[in-house]
């Protein structure tokens, strides 16, 4: 392969430590190499430590043990080239689609014209002109998630992190911005890691899955998805893969209920 | 239609029943000692016509204004300083505590006693009634603000001084503007009891002059001038809410 390694963990872990004192393990240490321009899936279950896991290589979170590094230099905190996006859209209210991908551009230093025209291009980009000038309540769940894509985009990072982006929006938004995102994707070539607990989703987007567990948060297997972008959502290769996936969270999830009939 | 006009019609009608009672229950007592609505609007007219109303009402205005200005220029910066700093916060929080419910008709003395008879009393007083309200929901305003707008601006590297001023206070004004609300309402009550006390000019100050000299007529309309403005200044607020409210979004 030729592509360089994008990010890197190794045995990097996330400990807490309980109201007793007692450490507690968010996520057991992790050695994951992503290759730049890969699209990478976390799945799994609450608490198998997948934000946590995302977190930490956005740098919203140091871990305990281990290094995560990107472009080879340790994270140390968030970066402008490496951009989260949340569940929870995180615009600014008082601000319209416009004010907001500006926002950005000029935390960049970005000025006057050249701003302008950039946010112009990427709301643009994920087809939102019409609505540059309305403040996000005025809009539906799908377009304020493609407002803050945008936002993220008109910075051209190298990394975008998503956790659980579509999470809160309804199956045939979510099936839209997929293909919306891929096509972006396409287009820009960003590092993505992408965070859901959807396991369609995970095997529809990702070149390689990462499927997680919990109790405690944990990495249980990589799977690679070598199928070429736009997939069949209901054709026999992506369903091969996809019962692979769902093969080994069945297996995730009986490990479970043993170690729960254990404790009993 | 008619839920329209009798929207508009009910509280007229309610307003002429209240005076209509005050008419009747005034011809059970001597005027001197409970005027009627006629008499309180002739006195109201005498004391425009004097010019003593116009004047005591400008000073008054002028009064609540300085001291309602100044208690938002020192309450919104300082709240501001503790809803970004917790430990500053968990510092100042128990004496807040104690201070706050302390009436501020209760430091009437000790203003007097440090700043003499006149219009700093009134106007400590005043100032005290507004502070605590924008204090307080200045603070809470910016205590919750949504983590996430905060991630997001760190994210993409916006400096210190852009997130103050572009992240912190646009997300807080709502908040703020809840507690410059409230202080406006609780700054004019405590105006004439300010007024009352220590000063010898103003809205308040007239109502004392006129029980001196047992003009419950004067009282009466000074006590109704009170209510009126109050009602002005709010809805005054209220309107400066609304079109704040357009530019700001529709989340204000």
């Amino acid at each position: 392969m030729t592509a360089s390694i994008k990010i890197s963990l190794q045995t990097a872990e996330k400990l807490y430590s309980s109201p007793l004192g007692e450490d507690v393990i968010a996520l057991a240490p992790v050695t994951l190499e992503i290759v730049s321009g890969e699209l990478v899936c976390l799945v799994g279950p609450s608490g198998c430590g997948k934000t946590t896991l995302v977190n930490m290589m956005a740098g919203f979170e140091k871990p305990s043990a281990g290094v995560v590094t990107i472009d080879g230099r340790p994270v140390r905190g968030t970066d402008p080239d490496h951009i989260m996006i949340f569940q929870e859209y995180g615009l600014y209210p008082w601000r319209t689609v416009l004010g907001n991908v500006l926002f950005a551009l000029e935390a960049k230093g970005l000025k006057g014209k050249e701003a302008l025209a950039k946010a112009t291009e990427y709301i643009e980009l994920v087809g939102l002109t019409k609505s540059k000038d309305s403040f996000p309540h005025q809009l539906s769940g799908g377009m304020k998630q493609r407002v803050a894509i945008a936002r993220a985009l008109a910075v051209e990072p190298s990394v975008l992190f998503l956790d659980e982006p579509f999470g809160a929006l309804d199956a045939f938004t979510r099936m839209y911005l997929q293909d919306e995102l891929l096509r972006l994707w396409q287009e820009k070539r960003p590092t993505i890691v992408f965070v859901t607990h959807d396991l369609d989703e995970a095997v529809y987007l990702g070149g390689r899955v990462v499927l997680m567990a919990p109790g405690p948060g944990r990495v249980q297997k990589i799977i690679d998805v070598p199928l070429a972008w736009p997939r069949d959502r209901i054709g026999d290769s992506l369903a091969h893969y996809r019962r692979e996936l769902f093969k080994e969270f069945h297996l995730v999830h009986q490990q479970a209920a043993d170690v729960a009939s254990y404790e009993i | 239609m008619l839920a329209s006009l009798s929207k508009k019609l009910l509280p007229l009608l309610a307003l002429a029943a209240f005076v209509a009672i005050w008419q009747f229950a005034a011809g059970f007592w001597p005027p001197e000692l409970f005027p009627s609505p006629l008499i309180v609007a002739a006195a109201l007219r005498e004391l425009a016509d004097s010019g003593v109303l116009w004047s005591n009402i400008a000073i008054s205005l002028a009064r609540f204004a300085g001291a309602y200005l100044a208690a938002i220029v020192i309450a919104v910066p300082l709240g501001l300083f503790l809803g970004r700093n917790p430990r500053c916060r968990q510092a100042i929080d128990p004496l807040v505590q104690v201070l706050r419910p302390i009436s501020p008709i209760a430091w009437f003395p000790l203003a007097v006693l440090w700043f003499g008879i006149g219009n700093a009393p009134a106007v400590f007083i005043i100032f005290l009634a507004a502070f605590y309200p924008v204090l307080l929901s200045t603070v809470s305003a910016v205590v919750g603000i949504p983590p996430v707008y905060l991630k997001v601006a760190a994210n993409f590297g916006a400096r210190p001084g852009a997130v103050f001023l572009r992240v912190i206070i646009p997300a807080a004004f709502p908040g703020i503007m809840v507690g410059l609300h409230i202080a406006v309402g609780t700054a004019w009550i405590h105006l004439v009891a300010g007024e009352m006390l220590g000063a010898q000019s103003g809205l308040g100050f007239m109502i004392v002059d006129a029980r001196n000299f047992l003009r419950t007529d004067w009282i009466m309309a000074g006590m109704l001038v009170v209510g009126v403005l109050g009602l002005c200044i709010n809805l005054g607020m209220r309107r400066f809410e609304l079109w704040l409210g357009r530019r700001w979004g529709g989340v204000a």
